[in-house]
């Protein structure tokens, strides 16, 4: 197991059993220490034992000359063959590889660099927010090149946006004040953060205070706004807590009529609002408190789903994550 | 005439006439300043680049002898020349004294440290994220340099101008080694010494005229080189 610090006494980083393995995404709030923790991996701060690296910094360098040299800088022949093609599939015209670098955008600097450091062969791939300066228009496209550049090799991604960590990562590990606060498959962590930290981190819509009124082995009932929530926790009974958890997580009934399922919650709902949101739709629902549900547009559709609807929601207690507060 | 009056109408004289004695002068002088400000930076750029750049062992003493070779006094590189040359010193079998070949090489040991301080202190200013990529990317020796090279143009013309500057005004290197012999090693900085001793004021501002003007045209060519 591989431990990671920086400065030697850990006071930025001080990561303990952090593997590279697979596809790793790392997220967490500016000041957590993800770029530390990668500038580390690449064998910046000190010697890597990840092997060859391949790494796009957060703010790349502009060498002076064209596009071209800046695109090939460090690749060989064949690894240059491939970085054209990567940045003219990211949408960069090829007779901009004449020009002089400097006169790039934000933008199209972005997809030089990137596809630079997807052509580079290397054991280990390091993309330090790599499409953060991509319009939100061209990321689902350029999104789905960089996940098929990727290879077989081992990646770690920095990232912000859970579109772009879902796509990229199997695994995602949270860091805060420069540790590990969680880490694991992708879909576990999104869909049960561990504290109110991560989950604010994560972009959990669904955030309700309440009163906890039984624990039964660690299965706790809270009172929310009149309806009853069951959450798995460790706040005591008659305390005040928060339920937390992912708008993924939550399953959408049409009509008010019951039916089967093992989901411990169900609460009749009426719906507040449907909107897109990314690749998914986002629906708003009143449950005597607010839930937010993620569904994909297809079954939205089917379920012919409109504003001031009565719906069901559903929602495992496994799911649903009760703090203090 | 007043004196001041005598000596400007003198210099005057001797620059109009340019005769044999200075346009010879003149001569050596771009030959020798110009050899060892051409040889000197071939040397003192790739070594500032080195040391800047490299990984090694001793770097910080390397930095602060190039620091102190940039201070060196020419009088003492002309003595210690002067020394390794002797008939009879290490190096006598070559017969080096007082020629111009002992000249170059001791304004050449002038301008190396300058070329390799200016160039290390250059490649030290560039961006962290630069330096950064240049060390992750690993290029290799030669092409991390002339890479790092390619991004400090301004500083490469600045170590050129600086190193031309330090050996074209130097004196006492040249006076010691090259014997100020007339015809043979008098150089315009040795002239000026030389005619100012003797009460010659004319004649050495004559000398003094011409050598700003070298420096002024030598800094006004390599400016073109400076990127826009």
């Amino acid at each position: 197991m591989t431990a990671w610090r920086f400065p030697d006494d850990g006071a930025i980083v001080s990561v303990e059993n952090l593997e590279v393995n697979g596809r790793l995404g790392l997220i967490g709030p500016n000041g957590a220490g993800k770029t530390s923790l990668l500038r580390l991996m690449a064998g910046i701060s000190a010697p890597t034992p990840l092997g060859t690296v391949s790494y796009l910094p957060q703010h790349p360098y502009i060498f002076r000359g064209s596009v071209g040299k800046n695109l090939s800088l460090g690749l060989g022949a064949e690894e240059t063959n491939h970085a054209v093609q990567l940045v003219l599939a990211f949408g960069l015209e090829k007779e901009m590889l004449a020009e002089p670098a400097t006169q790039l955008s934000g933008g199209e600097r972005q997809r030089v660099f990137l596809a630079r450091a997807l052509a580079r062969r290397s054991d280990v791939l390091l993309l330090d927010e790599p499409l953060t300066a991509i319009a939100a228009s061209d990321r689902p496209q350029m999104l789905s090149v960089v996940a098929e550049s990727l290879g077989g090799r081992d990646v770690v991604v920095v990232a912000h946006d859970r579109d772009e960590l879902i796509m990229l990562t199997d695994r995602l590990v949270v860091l805060l004040d420069g540790q590990v606060r969680q880490q694991g498959p992708i879909g576990e962590v999104l869909a049960s953060p561990i504290d109110l930290d991560v989950a604010k981190l994560l972009g959990v819509s669904n955030v309700s205070s309440g009163l906890v009124v039984a624990d039964d082995h660690g299965l706790l009932k809270v009172e929310v706004g009149g309806a009853t929530i069951f959450g798995m926790g460790d706040v005591g009974v008659g305390e005040p807590c928060r339920v937390v958890f992912a708008a993924e997580a939550v399953t959408v009934f049409a009509g008010s009529a019951e039916d089967g399922g093992s989901a411990r919650n169900r609460w009749p709902a009426r719906i507040v609002s449907i909107a897109a949101r990314g690749r998914l739709v986002e629906i708003v629902a009143d449950a005597g408190f607010p839930v937010t549900a993620l569904l994909t547009p297809g079954s939205a559709e089917a379920m012919d789903l409109e504003s001031g609807a009565a719906i069901q929601l559903g929602i495992k207690a496994v799911a649903i994550t009760v703090v203090p507060g | 005439m007043t004196f001041l009056g005598e000596v400007m109408a003198e210099a005057w004289r001797a620059l109009i006439d340019f005769g044999p004695e200075l346009r010879s002068v003149v001569v050596l002088t771009l030959i020798v300043s110009g050899l060892s400000t051409v040889m000197g930076c071939t040397i003192g750029i790739p070594l500032g680049a080195g040391v800047a750049l490299g990984r090694f062992r001793g770097k910080a003493l390397a930095r602060v002898l190039i620091g102190v070779g940039m201070g060196l006094p020419p009088v003492l590189v002309g003595l210690v020349l002067l020394t390794l040359f002797w008939r009879t010193g290490p190096f006598g079998a070559l017969g080096l004294t007082f020629t111009p070949t002992a000249m170059v090489i001791a304004q050449m040991a002038l301008a190396i440290p300058v070329a390799a301080g200016f160039t290390m202190g250059a490649i030290q200013d560039l961006p962290v994220a630069a330096l950064e990529q240049m060390a992750v990317m690993k290029l290799g020796a030669v092409r991390t340099a002339m890479l790092a090279l390619g991004e400090i143009r301004a500083g490469l013309v600045a170590a050129v101008v600086a190193a031309f500057g330090r050996v074209i005004a130097e004196v006492g290197a040249v006076l010691v080694v090259g014997g100020n012999i007339l015809g043979e090693t008098r150089v315009l900085t040795t002239l000026i010494v030389q005619e100012s001793r003797q009460g010659r004021f004319g004649f050495a501002f004559a000398a003094g005229a011409v050598l700003l003007l070298i420096s002024m045209v030598a800094n006004i060519a390599l400016d073109r080189f400076k990127p826009s």
